[in-house]
C-alpha cells in the first residue's frame, strides 16, 4: 500500500462532490435488491441465492417489454413517453414477483424441513440453473441492451456548487467570434472541396484556423471553469433515485400499518409462535418473496433502462446480487431500514474506491466489506449484536 | 493430539520459511507480453524461433485445416463471421478441384470468447489432425493458441489479431491484418491532424492485452505530435457502469477521448460518457469498434465517432465487389456485418495458396511456403509475408460511424503503411 | 507383520496404479491425456473439500481460491527460479507440489480462522468472498500476469502425478478417520457444542480440516499450472467452486468414495457430451418438463406411499417411463415453438447439467448418492460371503 500522503496527493478532491453523488445513485440500485434479501432472510433465515437472477429475469422482462413495444435492435419507433416507462416497470415488477414465488414454492418450501445447508446448496442451484439454464434459452451472445430511446429523460439537471469565475468566462466570450468567423470561412470552403478528410492546402489552412480558434475559446472555457463545481445529475438516474424511494416508502407502509406486514414481522420474529396464532406461514412466505421479487425487478428495470446501454446476459445479475447481499448484511439482515441503508454505503464504497484510483478493485471491496462486518459487528450496523451460540 | 500440534508447528515454520524465500526476488516482474520497443509501423524484430516439433501430415484424401473462433459469448459476432468467411474460401477451393485432388475440410472450434478456451479448442483441432490453424481475433486469445500451435509446430495465420508481438511467439505465426503499432499512430495522426484534438483522454480495458497495447501505442504517437494525454482511466470488459471513470476523465477537460476496447463495453461507454454533460468530446477507437452491436449499444451517443477498420464494404475495389457478391448469395442477400468474414477469408485463402506451393503436404513445409508469401491478393488488400517477419504492410482505413441508414460505417480516410513513420 | 505387509503391497499397488494410467494415457492424444490428469486434480479437490463440508461439517464454497493460490504459486516461482535451479522436472514438480500446499495452507489458515465465528450460511458466503477476493487481486498483480495470465515456462505433463495425489489424498483422509485422530472432525461435525463439552478442541479442529483440505488443493493447482504451462483468472471463478461443490453433494457430504465416483462422474460426462453436437433446443426445454414432473412424482411417492419395496419399486418405474413419454410430447410440442428450433452443442450443457443434478439431488436425496458408506475391503468381503473383519474378531 502506498504511503498516506502519496495517496491523498493523487486524490482529485473536486471530484468528489460528483462521485458521491454517483454513488448515491449505484446505492439505490444494490438497495432494492437488498430488500429482498433482507425480507427474505428476517423470515426464512434462508440466504436467497437465486434473488440475483431473479434481477437478471427483470432485466430481460424490460428488454422484451420494449421490442413488444417497438423499440427493437433497429430501433424504428421514435418517441418513448412516461407512460411507456411506467408500464415496463409494472410488468417487470409482476414477473419477478411470480418468478420469486415460484422459486419458493417449488425449490425452497420442500427444503424447510432439511438442514439449513440443505436450502443454501439448493438456492444455488437454482441461481446457477437459470444462469446457464437461461443462457440456452435467453438471447445472450451478444449481449442485447435496452434501446437508449425507451428513455425519453435524456436532458441533465446541473447544479452548481460553485459558479464559474465570471471575468474570465466574460473574456472567453470575447472569443466566440472569431469562431463563428473561422467556422463560415472554412465552411464556404468546404463546398468547392471533395472530400473533407483530404483537403487542398487551403482547405486546410482554413480548417486549421478554425479549430485553433475554436480550441482557444473552449480553453478559454475551460480556465474560466476551472474552480467551479458542478454536479451533474442525469435525468433518468433521478428519477430512478425517486421510483426507489417511492417504492421504500410504500414497502415501509406496508410491512407497519398492514394486516400482512404484520403477519410478516410476525413470522420473522418467531415463524413457530406465528403458525401457532393462525397465521398461514405459507401465505406469507409467499407474500414476501413476491414484494422482494417485485423491487429487485423494478430495480433491474430501471438499471437497464436509466444507465445508458446497460449489456444484458444472464450472469447480469450475479455482482449486484452478491453486492446487494453483502448491503444487507452491513445494513443488518432481516431489518428494512438496514437494507436501504446498506445499499446506499455499498455504492458509495464502491464509487470511493474508484475515485482513490483503485477501480480495479472495486468488486473486492463488497467481499472485504462483508469479512469486515461479520467479524466485528456481525449483526451489521443497524441490527443486533448477538451471536448465535446454540 | 501431540502428534497433531508438533506438525503444525513445523508446518507454520515451513509456510513461513517459504514465504519469505518466494518473495525475497525482485518485484519486477518478467511478465508475458514483451514491451514495445519503438512506434515505427516497421516488421517486428527478427529473432524469431522456429518451432521444433514435427507437426501434422495429412493423410489420405482429406486435407484437414482448422479455424477457431468465439463462436458464443462476447465475441460471437467476430467468431461466427470469420468462420463464414473461411467457409466461403474452403468451398471456392473445392468447387475448383481442391490440392492435388484432394478436398479440403474445415474443422472449427469454439474459443467461448475466453483464452483458455481459445487454447483448449486449438489443442483438440491439433490432435484431430489439422494441417494449419486459423484463427483468432482477439489477440489475447491468438496468443494462447500460437504457444499450443508452438509446441507442436502447427502454422497458425491469425485473422484480426493486431497485437504486435503476436508473432514474436514463433515463425510459425502470421496474420493477415495490420498491428498495433501502426493502428495506434493511424489514430494519433487522425485525431491530431483532421480533427484537430490537443487533449485526449484515454480509456483502457484493463482485461485485454490489446487494449493496453494499442492505449500505448496511440499515446506515444500523440504525444509525440505535439499533443498531451490527459489522463487514463481503467476499466474491466464484462463492467456496465462507468460513471466512476468518466467522472475522473471529465475533470481533466479532454476534447477526445480514445477509447481502445472492444465494442461490448464501447457503446455503453459512449452513451454514460455523453450522459455526464461530455457532449463535445470526440470519441475513437480501433479495430475492437468493429461490429454493428456498436449501434444498438452505442445509440445516438456514438454517431459521429471515428475508429480505424481493414476494410470496407463500399469501398470500389474488384476484390471487394466480388467477396460481397459471393457472400451474399450464400447468406440470402445479407452482407457480412464486421470485417472480420473478409479477414477470415482472405487468411484461409492464404494458407490454403500455400499449402498449394508447400513442398509437400505437412505443417513443417507449409510454415515455410506461409513465410514466402508476396502479393497474395486478399480482400482486405495486397498482402506480402515474406521478408515481414509474419506482419504484412496493410493500409488502414479510419472510419466515422453513422446510423445504419447512412451504412453505419462510413469511409473517411485511408493511411497507407508507409505514411506512418 | 500383517499390518506392514498389507501397507507396503497397497502403497505399491497405489503406485503401479499411477504408472499403469501414464502408460494408457501415453497412447493416447494429447486432448485425452489432459482428461486423464483433469479427472485426477478434481478427484484430490473434491476429497479435500469434503474433507471440510462433509467430514468436518463445515460449508466452504471458495475452495477454487485454493486452487488458484497454490497454481498462482507454482507458476509464479516456475518463471523466477526454475532457471536457476536446473532440477529434472518430476523433482522440479515434487517441490512445487510441497511450495503450493504450504502457501494454500497459509491461505486456508487465513481464511479459516476468522470465519470460525460463523456458521452455516454465513460462513459458505465469507469462503465465497474469500475466493473472489483472492482472484481479484491476484488479477491484479502485474507480476502474476494481470488480468490476462501467467505463463508458466516448463511444460510438464505427467499423469501420474496428478493421480498420485489424488491416491495421497484419499489415503490421507481415509487414515484420519480411521484413527483416533479423525474423530474430532465427526465430532464437530454431529455438534460442536457437545464436542467442545467432550473435550474437544473445536477451534483447531476446524482449522486443521480448513488447513488439510486447502493444502491439497493447493499441491493440485501446482499440477495443473505446470500441466497447461497457462494460469489465468478467468479458470478460477465461482463456477469451479461450485463445481466441486456439486461433486461433493453429489458423492454424499462425508462419504470418500462418494466424493471420487462423482468427481469423476461429473467430470467425464460433460467431456463426453461435447461430442453431441446440434441438441435441438426443444429437447432440452422438454427435458427440463419431464424431469420436473419425474421429481414431483418421486416426492410424492417417497412421502406418501407406504407399500411394500417392490410396490415401490413398480411406481418408481412407472414414473421414469411416464417422464419419457413426457418427454417425447413436450419436445414435439415445444418444437413448434421458433425460438426453440435451434440446436446446440454438447459442451453449453455442461453447467446446465450440474445445477439440475444439484436441485433434483436436494428434492430427492440430500445425502447424496452414498451417504455416510464408504467402500472397505470388508464390504466386498460380505458380498462375497466370506467372514468380514469385525465377525472374524467377534
Amino acid at each position: 500500500m502506498t504511503v498516506l500522503p502519496d495517496l491523498l496527493a493523487g486524490l482529485e478532491f473536486s471530484t468528489l462532490p460528483q462521485q458521491l453523488v454517483n454513488g448515491i445513485l449505484l446505492g439505490a440500485i444494490y438497495a432494492l435488491i437488498a430488500l429482498g434479501y433482507t425480507m427474505v432472510y428476517g423470515v426464512l433465515k434462508l440466504i436467497n441465492f437465486a434473488h440475483g437472477e431473479v434481477f437478471m429475469l427483470g432485466a430481460y422482462t424490460a428488454l422484451f417489454t420494449s421490442w413488444s413495444f417497438g423499440f427493437t435492435q433497429a430501433g424504428n419507433k421514435q418517441d418513448s413517453s412516461p407512460g411507456i416507462l411506467i408500464l415496463m416497470l409494472i410488468v417487470s415488477m409482476t414477473v419477478c414477483g411470480i418468478v420469486g414465488v415460484l422459486i419458493e414454492r417449488f425449490a425452497y418450501r420442500p427444503m424447510r424441513s432439511q438442514p439449513r445447508i440443505a436450502s443454501l446448496i439448493t438456492a444455488i442451484g437454482i441461481s446457477l440453473l437459470l444462469q446457464y439454464g437461461g443462457q440456452l434459452f435467453l438471447p445472450s451472445s451478444p449481449p442485447p441492451s435496452i434501446s437508449d430511446k425507451v428513455n425519453p429523460f435524456k436532458g441533465n439537471i446541473e447544479i452548481p456548487l460553485k459558479p464559474a469565475d465570471s471575468a474570465l468566462l466574460a473574456q472567453a466570450e470575447q472569443l466566440k467570434a472569431k469562431v463563428t468567423r473561422t467556422k463560415a470561412a472554412y465552411d464556404e470552403q468546404l463546398k468547392s472541396e471533395k472530400d473533407s478528410f483530404n483537403l487542398s492546402p487551403v482547405g486546410k489552412e482554413l480548417r486549421t484556423a478554425s479549430q485553433d480558434a475554436e480550441r482557444d475559446y473552449r480553453n478559454a472555457i475551460d480556465k474560466a471553469n476551472k474552480d467551479a463545481l458542478v454536479i451533474t445529475f442525469p435525468q433518468g438516474q433521478v428519477i430512478m433515485l425517486v421510483t426507489t424511494v417511492v417504492l421504500m416508502i410504500i414497502l415501509t407502509w406496508l410491512v407497519m400499518k398492514t394486516t400482512a406486514g404484520r403477519a410478516m414481522r410476525a413470522a420473522s420474529l418467531d415463524f413457530d409462535a406465528a403458525s401457532l396464532m393462525g397465521i398461514n406461514v405459507n401465505t406469507v412466505i409467499a407474500f414476501t418473496f413476491f414484494i422482494g421479487s417485485a423491487l429487485a425487478g423494478a430495480g433491474a428495470m430501471m438499471n437497464a433502462s436509466f444507465l445508458g446501454g446497460t449489456k444484458i446476459d444472464t450472469f447480469f445479475g450475479m455482482l449486484p446480487g452478491v453486492k446487494a447481499f453483502v448491503a444487507a448484511v452491513l445494513g443488518g439482515i432481516g431489518n428494512i431500514p438496514g437494507a436501504v441503508l446498506g445499499g446506499i454505503l455499498m455504492g458509495l464504497a464502491e464509487t470511493m474506491v474508484i475515485w482513490a484510483g483503485y477501480g480495479n478493485y472495486k468488486d473486492a471491496i463488497a467481499f472485504i466489506v462483508l469479512i469486515v462486518v461479520l467479524l466485528v459487528k456481525p449483526g451489521g450496523l443497524l441490527g443486533s449484536n448477538k451471536v448465535e451460540k446454540v | 493430539m501431540n502428534i497433531q500440534f508438533s506438525w503444525k508447528h513445523g508446518l507454520i515454520a515451513l509456510a513461513v520459511a517459504a514465504a519469505i524465500g518466494c518473495n525475497g526476488g525482485d518485484s519486477t516482474a518478467t511478465t508475458p507480453t514483451v514491451e514495445n520497443k519503438g512506434t515505427e509501423a516497421t516488421p517486428a524484430a527478427a529473432g524469431r524461433k522456429a518451432p521444433t516439433a514435427e507437426g501434422n501430415k495429412v493423410e489420405g484424401d482429406v486435407i484437414k485445416v482448422g479455424i477457431v473462433g468465439s463462436l458464443t459469448g462476447d465475441q460471437k459476432p467476430w467468431g461466427e463471421d470469420s468462420v463464414e468467411g473461411a467457409k466461403m474460401a474452403v468451398e471456392e477451393l473445392n468447387a475448383a478441384g481442391g490440392i492435388n485432388g484432394k478436398k479440403v475440410e474445415l474443422n472449427t472450434g469454439d474459443s467461448t470468447s475466453k483464452a483458455e478456451g481459445a487454447k483448449t479448442a486449438a489443442e483438440k483441432l491439433i490432435s484431430d489432425g489439422v494441417i494449419g490453424i486459423i484463427g483468432e481475433v482477439a489477440s489475447g486469445h491468438t496468443i494462447q493458441i500460437a504457444k499450443s500451435a508452438f509446441d507442436k509446430g502447427v502454422p497458425v495465420v491469425a485473422i484480426g489479431a493486431t497485437k504486435t508481438d503476436l508473432t514474436q511467439e514463433g515463425t510459425h505465426v502470421s496474420r493477415v491484418c495490420y498491428i498495433d503499432d501502426f493502428q495506434g499512430p493511424v489514430m494519433a495522426k487522425f485525431a491530431y491532424e483532421e480533427l484537430g484534438l490537443r487533449k485526449v483522454a484515454l480509456m483502457t480495458d484493463n482485461k485485454q492485452p490489446y487494449s493496453q497495447y494499442l492505449s500505448k501505442t496511440f499515446g506515444d504517437k500523440f504525444k509525440a505530435l505535439g499533443g498531451t494525454i490527459v489522463k487514463e482511466a481503467f476499466y474491466e470488459s464484462g463492467q456496465t457502469q462507468f460513471s466512476g471513470q468518466i467522472t475522473e476523465l471529465k475533470a481533466e477537460t479532454p476534447d477526445g477521448l480514445f477509447l481502445s476496447g472492444y465494442f461490448t463495453e464501447v457503446g455503453p461507454i459512449a452513451q454514460q460518457v455523453r450522459q455526464a454533460g461530455l457532449k463535445d468530446v470526440k470519441l475513437m477507437g480501433g479495430d475492437g469498434w468493429d461490429s454493428p452491436q456498436l449501434l444498438t449499444s452505442g445509440g445516438d451517443a456514438i454517431l459521429g465517432s471515428f475508429f480505424c477498420n481493414h476494410y470496407n464494404n463500399k469501398e470500389d475495389r474488384p476484390a471487394v465487389k466480388t467477396f460481397l457478391d459471393a457472400y451474399k448469395k450464400g447468406h440470402a442477400g445479407k452482407e457480412p456485418g464486421t470485417t472480420m468474414a473478409a479477414l477470415g477469408y482472405d487468411a484461409t485463402k492464404l494458407m490454403l495458396e500455400a499449402l498449394k506451393k508447400a513442398k509437400s503436404l505437412d505443417s513443417k513445409s507449409l510454415i515455410e511456403a506461409i513465410n514466402e508469401t508476396e502479393n497474395f491478393a486478399g480482400v482486405s488488400g495486397t498482402i506480402t509475408l515474406k521478408g515481414f517477419n509474419g506482419n504484412p504492410p496493410k493500409r488502414a482505413l479510419v472510419v466515422e460511424v453513422r446510423p445504419q441508414s447512412e451504412g453505419f460505417q462510413v469511409f473517411r480516410k485511408a493511411y497507407e503503411a508507409d505514411e506512418i513513420k | 507383520m500383517k499390518f506392514w505387509g498389507v501397507r507396503l503391497a497397497s502403497i505399491l499397488g497405489a503406485v503401479a496404479f499411477c504408472f499403469l494410467l501414464e502408460g494408457v494415457a501415453q497412447g493416447q492424444s494429447s486432448f485425452v491425456q489432459r482428461l486423464f490428469v483433469l479427472a485426477g486434480l478434481y478427484v484430490t479437490l473434491a476429497v479435500s473439500l469434503n474433507l471440510i463440508n462433509g467430514i468436518t461439517g463445515q460449508f466452504s464454497i471458495g475452495h477454487a481460491a485454493f486452487y488458484q493460490v497454490g497454481a498462482y504459486t507454482a507458476g509464479f516461482c516456475a518463471s523466477r527460479f526454475f532457471a536457476q535451479l536446473n532440477l529434472p522436472p518430476a523433482a522440479w514438480l515434487l517441490l512445487m507440489m510441497i511450495t503450493s500446499a504450504i502457501t494454500a495452507g497459509l491461505a486456508g489458515l487465513l481464511v479459516g480462522l476468522p470465519s470460525l465465528r460463523l456458521k452455516g450460511d454465513y460462513l459458505a458466503i465469507v469462503t465465497l468472498g474469500f475466493g473472489e477476493i483472492i482472484r481479484i487481486f491476484a488479477q491484479n498483480q502485474e507480476a502474476l500476469g494481470g488480468a490476462y495470465g501467467l505463463t508458466v515456462a516448463p511444460k510438464i505433463q505427467y499423469v501420474w502425478a496428478a493421480w498420485l495425489l489424488a491416491i495421497l489424498c484419499i489415503a490421507v483422509c481415509r487414515n484420519l478417520l480411521r484413527t483416533a485422530h479423525g474423530l474430532p472432525f465427526l465430532a464437530v461435525r454431529e455438534d460442536e457444542i457437545a464436542s467442545s463439552a467432550m473435550g474437544v478442541n473445536v477451534t483447531q479442529t476446524k482449522v486443521v480440516a480448513f488447513v488439510l483440505g486447502s493444502m491439497f488443493a493447493g499441491a493440485a493447482g501446482a499440477i495443473l499450472a505446470h500441466f497447461e504451462s497457462f494460469v489465468s483468472p478467468p479458470m478460477f471463478t465461482m463456477d469451479v467452486s461450485f463445481t466441486i461443490v456439486t461433486m461433493v453433494v453429489l458423492g454424499g457430504t462425508g462419504s470418500i468414495t462418494g466424493s471420487v465416483l462423482a468427481a469423476i462422474l461429473l467430470f467425464y460426462l460433460p467431456e463426453k457430451m461435447r461430442d453431441f453436437t446440434n441438441i435441438p433446443l426443444s429437447g432440452v426445454a422438454a427435458a427440463f418438463v419431464a424431469i420436473s414432473a419425474a421429481v414431483f412424482a418421486i416426492r410424492w411417492v417417497m412421502q406418501n406411499f407406504h407399500g411394500t419395496a417392490k410396490d415401490r419399486a413398480i411406481r418408481y418405474l412407472g414414473i421414469v417411463v411416464g417422464a419419457l413419454v413426457i418427454w417425447f410430447i413436450s419436445k414435439a410440442l415445444l418444437g413448434n415453438v421458433p425460438s426453440l428450433k435451434e440446436n446446440i452443442d454438447g459442451s453449453k450443457l455442461r453447467m446446465v447439467v450440474f445445477s439440475v443434478t444439484l436441485v433434483v439431488l436436494m428434492l430427492l436425496r440430500p445425502q447424496g448418492m452414498l451417504g455416510h458408506h464408504e467402500f472397505s475391503w470388508d464390504w466386498v468381503r460380505s458380498k462375497f460371503g466370506k467372514p468380514t473383519v469385525k465377525e472374524a474378531t467377534a
